[in-house]
Protein backbone atom coordinates (compact mmCIF):
# COMPACT_ATOMS: atom_id res chain seq x y z
CA UNK A 1 0.00 0.00 0.00
CA UNK A 2 2.84 2.33 1.02
CA UNK A 3 3.55 2.62 -3.23
CA UNK A 4 0.20 3.70 -3.25
CA UNK A 5 0.46 6.71 -1.29
CA UNK A 6 -0.08 10.11 -2.96
CA UNK A 7 2.66 12.63 -1.24
CA UNK A 8 1.17 15.94 -1.81
CA UNK A 9 3.46 18.78 -1.60
CA UNK A 10 1.56 21.36 -2.65
CA UNK A 11 -1.40 22.62 -0.62
CA UNK A 12 -4.17 22.80 -3.03
CA UNK A 13 -7.39 22.20 -2.02
CA UNK A 14 -8.22 19.42 -4.56
CA UNK A 15 -5.41 17.24 -4.53
CA UNK A 16 -5.22 16.92 -0.42
CA UNK A 17 -8.43 15.81 -0.28
CA UNK A 18 -7.03 12.83 -2.47
CA UNK A 19 -6.80 10.04 -0.60
CA UNK A 20 -4.65 6.89 -1.42
CA UNK A 21 -6.11 5.14 -4.00
CA UNK A 22 -7.50 2.00 -3.22
CA UNK A 23 -7.44 -1.13 -5.78
CA UNK A 24 -10.19 -2.73 -3.08
CA UNK A 25 -12.81 -0.13 -4.16
CA UNK A 26 -14.61 -2.50 -6.97
CA UNK A 27 -14.33 -5.38 -4.54
CA UNK A 28 -16.35 -3.32 -1.81
CA UNK A 29 -18.76 -1.99 -4.30
CA UNK A 30 -19.31 -5.00 -5.52
CA UNK A 31 -19.78 -6.77 -2.52
CA UNK A 32 -21.72 -3.83 -0.98
CA UNK A 33 -24.26 -4.62 -3.96
CA UNK A 34 -24.55 -8.28 -3.63
CA UNK A 35 -25.47 -7.97 0.00
CA UNK A 36 -28.21 -5.66 -1.18
CA UNK A 37 -29.54 -8.15 -3.86
CA UNK A 38 -29.42 -10.67 -1.39
CA UNK A 39 -31.08 -8.45 1.21
CA UNK A 40 -33.98 -7.85 -1.05
CA UNK A 41 -34.38 -11.28 -2.67
CA UNK A 42 -33.92 -13.43 0.69
CA UNK A 43 -38.26 -13.49 1.35
CA UNK A 44 -38.13 -14.46 -2.09
CA UNK A 45 -36.18 -17.71 -2.00
CA UNK A 46 -35.42 -17.63 1.83
CA UNK A 47 -37.38 -20.20 4.38
CA UNK A 48 -39.63 -18.34 6.96
CA UNK A 49 -36.61 -19.89 9.40
CA UNK A 50 -34.07 -18.14 7.84
CA UNK A 51 -36.07 -14.71 7.19
CA UNK A 52 -36.87 -14.59 10.87
CA UNK A 53 -32.89 -15.17 11.64
CA UNK A 54 -31.97 -12.01 9.27
CA UNK A 55 -34.78 -10.39 11.29
CA UNK A 56 -32.56 -10.89 14.39
CA UNK A 57 -29.41 -10.49 12.89
CA UNK A 58 -30.63 -6.67 11.40
CA UNK A 59 -32.30 -6.32 14.73
CA UNK A 60 -28.77 -7.22 17.07
CA UNK A 61 -26.80 -5.21 14.18
CA UNK A 62 -28.20 -2.06 14.98
CA UNK A 63 -27.67 -2.62 19.06
CA UNK A 64 -24.12 -3.83 18.38
CA UNK A 65 -24.07 -0.17 15.50
CA UNK A 66 -25.22 1.68 18.41
CA UNK A 67 -22.69 0.03 21.04
CA UNK A 68 -19.87 1.06 18.19
CA UNK A 69 -20.08 4.41 17.99
CA UNK A 70 -18.97 4.66 21.83
CA UNK A 71 -16.26 1.21 21.65
CA UNK A 72 -15.22 1.85 18.22
CA UNK A 73 -15.66 5.28 17.16
CA UNK A 74 -15.12 7.08 20.30
CA UNK A 75 -13.34 4.87 22.75
CA UNK A 76 -15.76 4.21 25.07
CA UNK A 77 -16.36 0.66 26.48
CA UNK A 78 -19.80 0.74 27.70
CA UNK A 79 -21.96 -2.23 29.48
CA UNK A 80 -24.76 -0.15 29.82
CA UNK A 81 -26.19 -0.11 26.41
CA UNK A 82 -28.94 -2.32 26.83
CA UNK A 83 -30.31 -0.34 29.23
CA UNK A 84 -31.17 2.33 25.78
CA UNK A 85 -32.46 -0.99 24.18
CA UNK A 86 -34.89 -1.55 26.83
CA UNK A 87 -36.02 1.81 27.86
CA UNK A 88 -36.85 1.93 23.49
CA UNK A 89 -39.18 -1.34 24.04
CA UNK A 90 -40.41 0.41 27.61
CA UNK A 91 -40.89 3.55 25.33
CA UNK A 92 -43.01 2.16 22.64
CA UNK A 93 -44.94 -0.10 24.89
CA UNK A 94 -46.20 2.15 27.50
CA UNK A 95 -46.89 4.74 24.56
CA UNK A 96 -48.95 2.08 21.69
CA UNK A 97 -49.97 -0.86 24.29
CA UNK A 98 -50.78 1.01 27.75
CA UNK A 99 -52.07 4.33 26.30
CA UNK A 100 -52.94 3.06 23.36
CA UNK A 101 -51.26 5.95 21.30
CA UNK A 102 -50.76 5.43 17.23
CA UNK A 103 -47.20 4.67 16.35
CA UNK A 104 -46.27 7.85 14.21
CA UNK A 105 -46.76 9.31 17.80
CA UNK A 106 -44.86 6.69 20.36
CA UNK A 107 -41.95 6.04 17.95
CA UNK A 108 -40.57 9.51 18.27
CA UNK A 109 -41.89 10.26 21.70
CA UNK A 110 -39.40 7.51 23.17
CA UNK A 111 -36.87 8.49 21.09
CA UNK A 112 -36.77 11.65 22.83
CA UNK A 113 -37.45 10.54 26.07
CA UNK A 114 -34.23 7.98 25.73
CA UNK A 115 -32.24 10.98 24.40
CA UNK A 116 -33.30 12.97 27.36
CA UNK A 117 -32.59 10.27 29.74
CA UNK A 118 -29.01 9.42 28.07
CA UNK A 119 -28.27 12.85 28.39
CA UNK A 120 -28.65 13.02 32.03
CA UNK A 121 -26.80 9.87 32.18
CA UNK A 122 -24.00 10.65 30.01
CA UNK A 123 -23.09 13.96 31.76
CA UNK A 124 -22.82 12.03 34.70
CA UNK A 125 -20.88 8.59 33.37
CA UNK A 126 -18.96 10.57 30.74
CA UNK A 127 -16.72 12.44 33.56
CA UNK A 128 -15.22 8.65 33.92
CA UNK A 129 -13.34 6.89 31.49
CA UNK A 130 -11.49 3.63 31.15
CA UNK A 131 -12.74 1.08 33.29
CA UNK A 132 -14.86 3.61 35.62
CA UNK A 133 -17.08 4.15 32.52
CA UNK A 134 -17.18 0.40 32.11
CA UNK A 135 -18.62 0.24 36.09
CA UNK A 136 -20.86 3.28 36.07
CA UNK A 137 -22.34 2.41 32.79
CA UNK A 138 -23.09 -0.88 34.09
CA UNK A 139 -24.35 0.10 37.81
CA UNK A 140 -27.03 2.96 35.80
CA UNK A 141 -28.21 -0.34 33.69
CA UNK A 142 -28.49 -2.07 36.65
CA UNK A 143 -30.75 0.72 38.11
CA UNK A 144 -33.14 0.49 35.15
CA UNK A 145 -33.19 -2.90 35.59
CA UNK A 146 -34.37 -3.29 39.20
CA UNK A 147 -37.05 -0.21 38.67
CA UNK A 148 -38.49 -2.50 35.27
CA UNK A 149 -38.84 -5.38 37.58
CA UNK A 150 -40.49 -3.53 40.18
CA UNK A 151 -42.56 -0.75 38.74
CA UNK A 152 -46.05 -1.43 38.44
CA UNK A 153 -45.84 0.65 35.22
CA UNK A 154 -43.30 -1.79 33.02
CA UNK A 155 -45.77 -4.65 34.75
CA UNK A 156 -42.85 -5.97 36.87
CA UNK A 157 -41.07 -9.06 35.85
CA UNK A 158 -43.87 -10.26 33.66
CA UNK A 159 -43.14 -7.71 31.20
CA UNK A 160 -45.61 -5.89 28.71
CA UNK A 161 -46.68 -7.64 25.68
CA UNK A 162 -49.43 -6.51 22.78
CA UNK A 163 -46.58 -4.36 21.51
CA UNK A 164 -48.02 -3.33 17.68
CA UNK A 165 -46.10 -3.34 14.49
CA UNK A 166 -46.80 -0.70 12.06
CA UNK A 167 -50.18 -0.99 10.32
CA UNK A 168 -49.70 -1.26 6.50
CA UNK A 169 -53.33 -2.35 6.01
CA UNK A 170 -53.93 0.71 3.82
CA UNK A 171 -50.92 -0.86 1.55
CA UNK A 172 -52.86 -4.46 1.45
CA UNK A 173 -50.08 -5.86 3.36
CA UNK A 174 -49.58 -7.11 7.19
CA UNK A 175 -46.58 -6.90 9.20
CA UNK A 176 -47.14 -10.13 10.36
CA UNK A 177 -46.23 -11.75 7.94
CA UNK A 178 -42.78 -12.09 8.48
CA UNK A 179 -41.42 -10.84 4.91
CA UNK A 180 -43.12 -8.11 5.46
CA UNK A 181 -42.04 -7.34 9.02
CA UNK A 182 -38.39 -8.20 7.53
CA UNK A 183 -38.68 -5.75 4.88
CA UNK A 184 -39.49 -3.02 7.74
CA UNK A 185 -36.77 -4.07 9.36
CA UNK A 186 -34.44 -3.34 6.97
CA UNK A 187 -35.39 -0.31 5.67
CA UNK A 188 -35.26 1.45 9.08
CA UNK A 189 -31.52 -0.73 9.72
CA UNK A 190 -30.73 0.69 6.06
CA UNK A 191 -31.26 4.49 7.43
CA UNK A 192 -30.55 4.59 10.68
CA UNK A 193 -27.04 2.57 9.22
CA UNK A 194 -27.00 5.79 6.41
CA UNK A 195 -27.11 8.16 9.18
CA UNK A 196 -24.82 6.74 11.24
CA UNK A 197 -22.21 6.38 8.97
CA UNK A 198 -22.90 10.01 7.69
CA UNK A 199 -22.53 11.59 11.38
CA UNK A 200 -18.89 8.87 11.42
CA UNK A 201 -17.35 10.67 8.35
CA UNK A 202 -18.83 14.26 9.85
CA UNK A 203 -16.59 16.87 11.35
CA UNK A 204 -18.09 15.34 14.46
CA UNK A 205 -17.47 11.95 13.82
CA UNK A 206 -13.40 12.64 13.22
CA UNK A 207 -13.14 15.04 16.76
CA UNK A 208 -15.06 11.24 18.09
CA UNK A 209 -11.98 9.18 16.72
CA UNK A 210 -9.51 12.21 17.91
CA UNK A 211 -10.93 11.13 21.39
CA UNK A 212 -10.99 7.55 20.85
CA UNK A 213 -7.11 8.34 20.00
CA UNK A 214 -5.99 11.38 22.58
CA UNK A 215 -8.36 12.87 24.78
CA UNK A 216 -5.67 15.22 26.38
CA UNK A 217 -4.32 15.94 22.82
CA UNK A 218 -8.39 16.55 21.88
CA UNK A 219 -9.09 18.70 24.37
CA UNK A 220 -5.75 20.83 23.95
CA UNK A 221 -6.62 21.07 20.15
CA UNK A 222 -9.60 23.29 21.35
CA UNK A 223 -12.73 20.88 21.74
CA UNK A 224 -14.95 20.71 24.79
CA UNK A 225 -14.27 17.05 25.04
CA UNK A 226 -17.14 16.31 27.37
CA UNK A 227 -19.62 17.87 25.36
CA UNK A 228 -18.74 15.60 22.51
CA UNK A 229 -18.83 12.55 24.88
CA UNK A 230 -22.33 13.48 25.78
CA UNK A 231 -23.30 13.40 22.39
CA UNK A 232 -21.62 10.24 21.08
CA UNK A 233 -23.47 8.65 24.20
CA UNK A 234 -26.83 10.12 23.20
CA UNK A 235 -26.29 9.17 19.66
CA UNK A 236 -25.55 5.98 20.66
CA UNK A 237 -28.39 5.30 22.97
CA UNK A 238 -30.60 6.32 20.34
CA UNK A 239 -29.30 4.20 18.21
CA UNK A 240 -29.79 1.15 20.60
CA UNK A 241 -33.31 2.77 21.62
CA UNK A 242 -34.22 2.09 17.38
CA UNK A 243 -32.80 -1.95 17.67
CA UNK A 244 -34.97 -2.22 21.60
CA UNK A 245 -38.56 -0.56 19.21
CA UNK A 246 -37.66 -3.09 16.72
CA UNK A 247 -36.93 -5.83 19.36
CA UNK A 248 -39.92 -5.62 20.74
CA UNK A 249 -42.25 -4.90 17.56
CA UNK A 250 -40.08 -8.41 16.51
CA UNK A 251 -41.12 -10.47 19.48
CA UNK A 252 -44.83 -8.20 20.24
CA UNK A 253 -43.38 -8.14 23.89
CA UNK A 254 -41.20 -6.12 26.24
CA UNK A 255 -39.71 -7.82 29.53
CA UNK A 256 -36.51 -6.78 31.86
CA UNK A 257 -34.54 -8.95 30.50
CA UNK A 258 -33.83 -6.81 27.50
CA UNK A 259 -32.17 -4.46 29.70
CA UNK A 260 -30.04 -7.19 31.49
CA UNK A 261 -26.15 -6.55 31.42
CA UNK A 262 -24.92 -9.72 29.47
CA UNK A 263 -27.13 -8.50 26.85
CA UNK A 264 -25.04 -5.34 26.64
CA UNK A 265 -22.22 -7.91 26.98
CA UNK A 266 -23.56 -9.86 24.33
CA UNK A 267 -23.42 -6.01 22.39
CA UNK A 268 -19.57 -5.61 23.33
CA UNK A 269 -18.88 -8.85 21.82
CA UNK A 270 -20.73 -8.83 18.52
CA UNK A 271 -18.41 -5.54 18.39
CA UNK A 272 -15.10 -7.05 18.74
CA UNK A 273 -15.82 -10.10 16.48
CA UNK A 274 -17.08 -8.32 14.14
CA UNK A 275 -14.27 -5.17 13.94
CA UNK A 276 -14.81 -2.02 16.12
CA UNK A 277 -14.15 1.35 14.25
CA UNK A 278 -15.68 0.03 11.11
CA UNK A 279 -18.74 1.04 9.44
CA UNK A 280 -20.17 -2.59 9.26
CA UNK A 281 -17.87 -4.37 11.62
CA UNK A 282 -21.08 -4.79 13.96
CA UNK A 283 -23.77 -5.91 11.61
CA UNK A 284 -21.08 -9.03 10.46
CA UNK A 285 -20.28 -9.41 14.21
CA UNK A 286 -24.29 -9.76 15.03
CA UNK A 287 -24.11 -11.98 12.00
CA UNK A 288 -21.29 -14.23 13.62
CA UNK A 289 -22.92 -14.28 16.57
CA UNK A 290 -26.44 -15.23 16.11
CA UNK A 291 -25.48 -17.94 13.49
CA UNK A 292 -22.20 -19.58 15.46
CA UNK A 293 -25.12 -19.58 18.36
CA UNK A 294 -28.07 -21.10 16.56
CA UNK A 295 -25.39 -24.25 14.67
CA UNK A 296 -23.84 -24.96 17.76
CA UNK A 297 -27.13 -25.21 19.64
CA UNK A 298 -28.30 -27.72 17.01
CA UNK A 299 -25.36 -29.48 17.72
CA UNK A 300 -25.02 -29.78 21.35
CA UNK A 301 -26.64 -29.21 24.26
CA UNK A 302 -22.98 -27.59 25.95
CA UNK A 303 -23.17 -25.60 22.70
CA UNK A 304 -21.48 -22.06 25.11
CA UNK A 305 -18.32 -23.97 26.21
CA UNK A 306 -17.70 -24.25 22.33
CA UNK A 307 -18.93 -20.78 21.39
CA UNK A 308 -16.79 -19.67 24.51
CA UNK A 309 -13.78 -21.29 22.39
CA UNK A 310 -14.83 -19.65 19.61
CA UNK A 311 -14.62 -16.40 20.50
CA UNK A 312 -11.44 -16.62 21.97
CA UNK A 313 -10.11 -18.03 18.56
CA UNK A 314 -11.58 -14.95 16.98
CA UNK A 315 -10.25 -12.19 19.29
CA UNK A 316 -6.45 -13.69 19.76
CA UNK A 317 -5.84 -14.10 16.15
CA UNK A 318 -8.09 -11.11 14.15
CA UNK A 319 -7.38 -8.22 16.71
CA UNK A 320 -9.10 -6.47 14.07
CA UNK A 321 -12.33 -8.58 14.33
CA UNK A 322 -13.51 -10.24 11.08
CA UNK A 323 -14.18 -7.14 9.08
CA UNK A 324 -10.65 -5.83 10.05
CA UNK A 325 -9.07 -9.52 8.87
CA UNK A 326 -10.90 -9.31 5.86
CA UNK A 327 -9.66 -5.75 5.20
CA UNK A 328 -6.09 -6.84 5.50
CA UNK A 329 -6.85 -9.53 3.42
CA UNK A 330 -7.32 -7.35 0.60
CA UNK A 331 -4.81 -5.05 1.38
CA UNK A 332 -7.37 -1.82 2.53
CA UNK A 333 -6.55 0.83 4.53
CA UNK A 334 -8.40 1.44 7.63
CA UNK B 1 -1.06 44.56 27.55
CA UNK B 2 0.70 41.60 27.84
CA UNK B 3 0.77 38.46 26.19
CA UNK B 4 0.49 36.42 29.09
CA UNK B 5 1.09 37.73 32.61
CA UNK B 6 1.21 35.62 35.89
CA UNK B 7 0.93 37.07 39.21
CA UNK B 8 1.58 35.48 43.03
CA UNK B 9 1.04 32.21 41.32
CA UNK B 10 1.06 29.03 43.91
CA UNK B 11 0.77 25.71 43.21
CA UNK B 12 0.69 22.80 45.92
CA UNK B 13 0.05 19.12 45.99
CA UNK B 14 -0.91 18.43 49.45
CA UNK B 15 2.11 19.38 51.38
CA UNK B 16 4.35 19.75 48.26
CA UNK B 17 4.76 23.07 47.12
CA UNK B 18 5.63 22.87 43.56
CA UNK B 19 5.02 26.79 42.33
CA UNK B 20 5.89 29.34 45.20
CA UNK B 21 4.51 32.50 44.66
CA UNK B 22 5.68 33.35 40.91
CA UNK B 23 5.16 36.61 38.97
CA UNK B 24 5.99 36.69 35.75
CA UNK B 25 4.91 39.13 32.38
CA UNK B 26 5.72 38.12 28.77
CA UNK B 27 4.91 40.76 26.13
CA UNK B 28 3.44 39.87 22.94
CA UNK B 29 5.92 39.03 20.33
CA UNK B 30 8.62 37.60 23.05
CA UNK B 31 10.64 34.70 22.70
CA UNK B 32 10.49 33.64 25.92
CA UNK B 33 12.52 30.22 27.93
CA UNK B 34 11.76 29.08 30.90
CA UNK B 35 14.61 26.27 32.35
CA UNK B 36 15.15 24.79 35.05
CA UNK B 37 16.34 21.41 36.52
CA UNK B 38 13.79 18.43 36.84
CA UNK B 39 11.69 19.20 39.35
CA UNK B 40 11.77 22.71 38.92
CA UNK B 41 8.03 23.16 38.30
CA UNK B 42 8.37 23.91 34.58
CA UNK B 43 5.39 21.65 33.21
CA UNK B 44 3.26 22.19 35.94
CA UNK B 45 3.50 26.24 35.33
CA UNK B 46 2.61 25.16 31.81
CA UNK B 47 -0.46 22.84 33.10
CA UNK B 48 -1.70 25.90 35.15
CA UNK B 49 -1.30 28.56 32.25
CA UNK B 50 -3.23 26.30 29.70
CA UNK B 51 -5.80 25.03 32.11
CA UNK B 52 -5.03 21.99 33.11
CA UNK B 53 -4.58 22.31 36.81
CA UNK B 54 -6.01 25.00 39.11
CA UNK B 55 -3.80 26.77 40.98
CA UNK B 56 -3.74 26.93 44.64
CA UNK B 57 -3.69 30.64 44.73
CA UNK B 58 -2.51 33.77 42.26
CA UNK B 59 -3.82 34.82 38.87
CA UNK B 60 -3.09 33.48 34.92
CA UNK B 61 -4.10 35.89 32.16
CA UNK B 62 -3.93 35.88 28.62
CA UNK B 63 -4.40 38.89 26.91
CA UNK B 64 -5.70 40.30 30.34
CA UNK B 65 -8.35 37.38 30.29
CA UNK B 66 -8.13 35.13 33.20
CA UNK B 67 -7.87 31.75 32.56
CA UNK B 68 -10.64 29.34 33.30
CA UNK B 69 -9.31 26.36 34.99
CA UNK B 70 -10.52 22.61 33.93
CA UNK B 71 -11.07 24.18 30.15
CA UNK B 72 -7.97 23.87 28.19
CA UNK B 73 -9.95 23.94 25.42
CA UNK B 74 -11.35 27.50 25.94
CA UNK B 75 -7.59 28.58 26.72
CA UNK B 76 -6.90 27.05 23.09
CA UNK B 77 -9.90 29.01 21.84
CA UNK B 78 -8.54 32.09 23.80
CA UNK B 79 -4.98 32.38 21.53
CA UNK B 80 -2.99 30.22 23.56
CA UNK B 81 -1.69 26.83 22.13
CA UNK B 82 0.84 24.20 23.27
CA UNK B 83 2.77 21.11 22.50
CA UNK B 84 3.27 18.57 25.01
CA UNK B 85 7.09 17.16 26.21
CA UNK B 86 5.78 13.45 25.21
CA UNK B 87 3.86 13.08 21.88
CA UNK B 88 -0.04 13.74 21.52
CA UNK B 89 -0.93 12.95 18.59
CA UNK B 90 -3.63 10.78 17.10
CA UNK B 91 -1.27 7.77 16.07
CA UNK B 92 -3.74 5.93 14.04
CA UNK B 93 -4.51 8.31 11.58
CA UNK B 94 -2.74 10.24 8.54
CA UNK B 95 -0.87 13.64 9.42
CA UNK B 96 -3.48 14.98 7.48
CA UNK B 97 -6.15 13.90 9.36
CA UNK B 98 -4.24 15.33 12.71
CA UNK B 99 -3.78 18.73 11.54
CA UNK B 100 -7.65 18.88 9.51
CA UNK B 101 -9.26 18.28 13.35
CA UNK B 102 -6.82 20.29 14.69
CA UNK B 103 -7.61 23.29 12.23
CA UNK B 104 -11.35 21.97 12.48
CA UNK B 105 -11.20 23.03 15.81
CA UNK B 106 -12.03 27.21 15.58
CA UNK B 107 -13.93 26.74 12.46
CA UNK B 108 -17.59 26.70 12.59
CA UNK B 109 -17.87 23.27 11.14
CA UNK B 110 -16.77 21.84 14.13
CA UNK B 111 -19.88 20.55 15.17
CA UNK B 112 -21.36 19.71 11.98
CA UNK B 113 -23.29 16.31 12.45
CA UNK B 114 -24.02 15.42 8.34
CA UNK B 115 -21.97 16.91 6.16
CA UNK B 116 -19.02 15.23 5.01
CA UNK B 117 -15.60 16.23 6.75
CA UNK B 118 -14.33 16.79 3.81
CA UNK B 119 -16.60 19.21 2.23
CA UNK B 120 -14.94 21.98 3.87
CA UNK B 121 -11.82 22.58 1.75
CA UNK B 122 -10.78 26.17 3.43
CA UNK B 123 -9.68 23.65 6.39
CA UNK B 124 -7.82 21.16 4.43
CA UNK B 125 -5.77 24.02 2.59
CA UNK B 126 -5.10 25.53 6.25
CA UNK B 127 -4.13 21.91 7.44
CA UNK B 128 -1.86 21.71 4.50
CA UNK B 129 -0.62 24.94 4.74
CA UNK B 130 0.58 24.34 8.39
CA UNK B 131 2.28 20.86 7.06
CA UNK B 132 4.19 22.79 4.72
CA UNK B 133 5.45 25.11 7.06
CA UNK B 134 6.61 22.82 9.14
CA UNK B 135 8.03 20.48 6.84
CA UNK B 136 5.71 17.61 6.66
CA UNK B 137 3.71 18.21 3.28
CA UNK B 138 5.41 15.00 1.97
CA UNK B 139 4.22 12.66 4.28
CA UNK B 140 0.48 14.36 4.34
CA UNK B 141 -1.15 10.37 4.19
CA UNK B 142 0.94 8.52 6.36
CA UNK B 143 -0.03 7.38 9.09
CA UNK B 144 1.36 9.18 12.09
CA UNK B 145 2.42 5.38 13.28
CA UNK B 146 5.31 5.45 10.17
CA UNK B 147 6.66 8.89 11.17
CA UNK B 148 10.28 9.41 12.32
CA UNK B 149 10.67 10.62 16.38
CA UNK B 150 12.12 13.97 14.73
CA UNK B 151 8.97 14.12 12.25
CA UNK B 152 6.49 12.92 14.93
CA UNK B 153 8.34 16.24 17.33
CA UNK B 154 7.45 18.32 14.26
CA UNK B 155 3.58 17.36 14.05
CA UNK B 156 3.46 18.51 17.76
CA UNK B 157 4.93 21.67 16.75
CA UNK B 158 2.18 21.97 13.75
CA UNK B 159 -0.88 20.56 15.93
CA UNK B 160 -0.51 23.75 18.43
CA UNK B 161 -0.37 25.95 14.92
CA UNK B 162 -3.33 25.02 13.58
CA UNK B 163 -5.44 26.75 16.34
CA UNK B 164 -3.52 30.14 14.90
CA UNK B 165 -2.41 30.76 18.26
CA UNK B 166 -0.99 34.64 19.19
CA UNK B 167 0.95 32.73 22.04
CA UNK B 168 2.84 29.17 21.35
CA UNK B 169 3.44 26.92 24.54
CA UNK B 170 6.14 24.42 23.72
CA UNK B 171 7.36 21.85 26.56
CA UNK B 172 10.82 20.28 25.51
CA UNK B 173 10.05 20.37 21.55
CA UNK B 174 13.17 19.08 20.75
CA UNK B 175 13.65 16.47 23.72
CA UNK B 176 14.65 13.06 22.21
CA UNK B 177 15.79 14.22 18.98
CA UNK B 178 19.12 13.70 16.80
CA UNK B 179 21.21 16.70 16.31
CA UNK B 180 20.20 16.84 12.85
CA UNK B 181 16.58 16.90 14.15
CA UNK B 182 17.17 19.00 16.59
CA UNK B 183 18.88 21.86 13.76
CA UNK B 184 16.04 21.70 11.29
CA UNK B 185 13.18 21.85 14.43
CA UNK B 186 15.35 25.10 15.65
CA UNK B 187 15.07 26.56 11.74
CA UNK B 188 11.24 25.71 11.63
CA UNK B 189 10.38 27.17 15.17
CA UNK B 190 12.45 30.38 14.07
CA UNK B 191 11.04 30.98 10.94
CA UNK B 192 7.37 31.20 12.88
CA UNK B 193 5.77 35.18 12.65
CA UNK B 194 8.06 37.32 14.65
CA UNK B 195 4.26 38.96 16.12
CA UNK B 196 3.99 35.10 17.55
CA UNK B 197 4.92 34.76 21.88
CA UNK B 198 6.96 31.70 22.35
CA UNK B 199 6.90 30.25 25.52
CA UNK B 200 10.08 27.31 25.94
CA UNK B 201 10.49 24.97 28.31
CA UNK B 202 14.01 23.32 27.14
CA UNK B 203 16.86 21.46 28.80
CA UNK B 204 19.19 21.95 25.47
CA UNK B 205 20.62 24.46 26.41
CA UNK B 206 21.85 25.44 22.42
CA UNK B 207 18.41 25.33 21.68
CA UNK B 208 17.67 27.71 24.33
CA UNK B 209 19.65 30.24 22.96
CA UNK B 210 19.09 29.87 19.23
CA UNK B 211 15.71 30.68 19.95
CA UNK B 212 14.66 32.81 22.76
CA UNK B 213 15.48 36.15 23.68
CA UNK B 214 14.57 36.12 27.22
CA UNK B 215 15.32 33.41 29.68
CA UNK B 216 13.47 32.59 32.89
CA UNK B 217 15.42 30.20 35.39
CA UNK B 218 12.66 28.30 38.21
CA UNK B 219 14.57 26.10 40.81
CA UNK B 220 12.20 24.00 43.13
CA UNK B 221 9.09 26.04 41.73
CA UNK B 222 10.84 29.66 42.79
CA UNK B 223 11.55 31.82 40.17
CA UNK B 224 15.48 32.59 40.15
CA UNK B 225 16.10 35.14 37.72
CA UNK B 226 14.84 36.73 33.90
CA UNK B 227 16.92 38.12 31.86
CA UNK B 228 18.80 37.70 28.61
CA UNK B 229 21.16 35.34 27.50
CA UNK B 230 24.34 37.01 29.65
CA UNK B 231 22.14 37.98 32.66
CA UNK B 232 21.18 34.88 32.96
CA UNK B 233 24.70 33.02 32.12
CA UNK B 234 26.35 35.79 34.75
CA UNK B 235 23.64 35.36 37.65
CA UNK B 236 25.62 33.43 40.83
CA UNK B 237 22.70 31.23 41.94
CA UNK B 238 21.52 30.42 38.00
CA UNK B 239 25.66 28.99 37.46
CA UNK B 240 25.42 27.42 40.95
CA UNK B 241 21.88 25.76 40.49
CA UNK B 242 21.42 24.90 37.38
CA UNK B 243 23.68 25.75 34.25
CA UNK B 244 26.98 25.39 35.73
CA UNK B 245 30.59 27.01 34.48
CA UNK B 246 30.84 25.71 31.07
CA UNK B 247 27.96 28.40 30.06
CA UNK B 248 29.37 31.03 32.37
Amino acid sequence: MRSEVVCVKDPIPGQLETRPALKVRPFVIATGVAATILALALPFFGATFAITLATEIMISGLFASGINLLVGTTGLVSLGQAMFLGLGGYGIGIGSSLLEAPLWLSIPCSLVAVAIVAAAIGAICTRTRGVEFLLITLAFSQMFYGAAIKLRLTNGSDGMSGIPRPDLSALGLSCDDPAIFYYYVLAVTAITLLVLWRIVESPFGSVLASIRENERRTAAMGYAVGHYKIGAFVLAAMLCAVAGILQSQYTYFINPDSMSWQLSGEGVLMVIVGGANAALGPMIGAAIFILVKQGLSMVTTEYLMFFGIFFMLVVAFFRGGVFGAVRSLIGARP
Amino acid sequence: MSALEIRNLRKAFGGLEVIANLSLTIPFGQRHAVIGPNGAGKTTLFNLVTGWLSPSSGDIRIDGVPVGCGRPDRVARNGLSRSFQKNMLLENLTVLENLRIACQALHRSRRSLFRARTAFGEIIAKAGSVAERMNLSDCLHRSVKELSYGQKRQLEVAIALCAEPRILLMDEPAAGTSPQERGRLVSLINALPRDLTIVLVEHDMDVVFAICDVITVLSYGKLLVTGTREQVQNHPAVIEAYLGRHHA
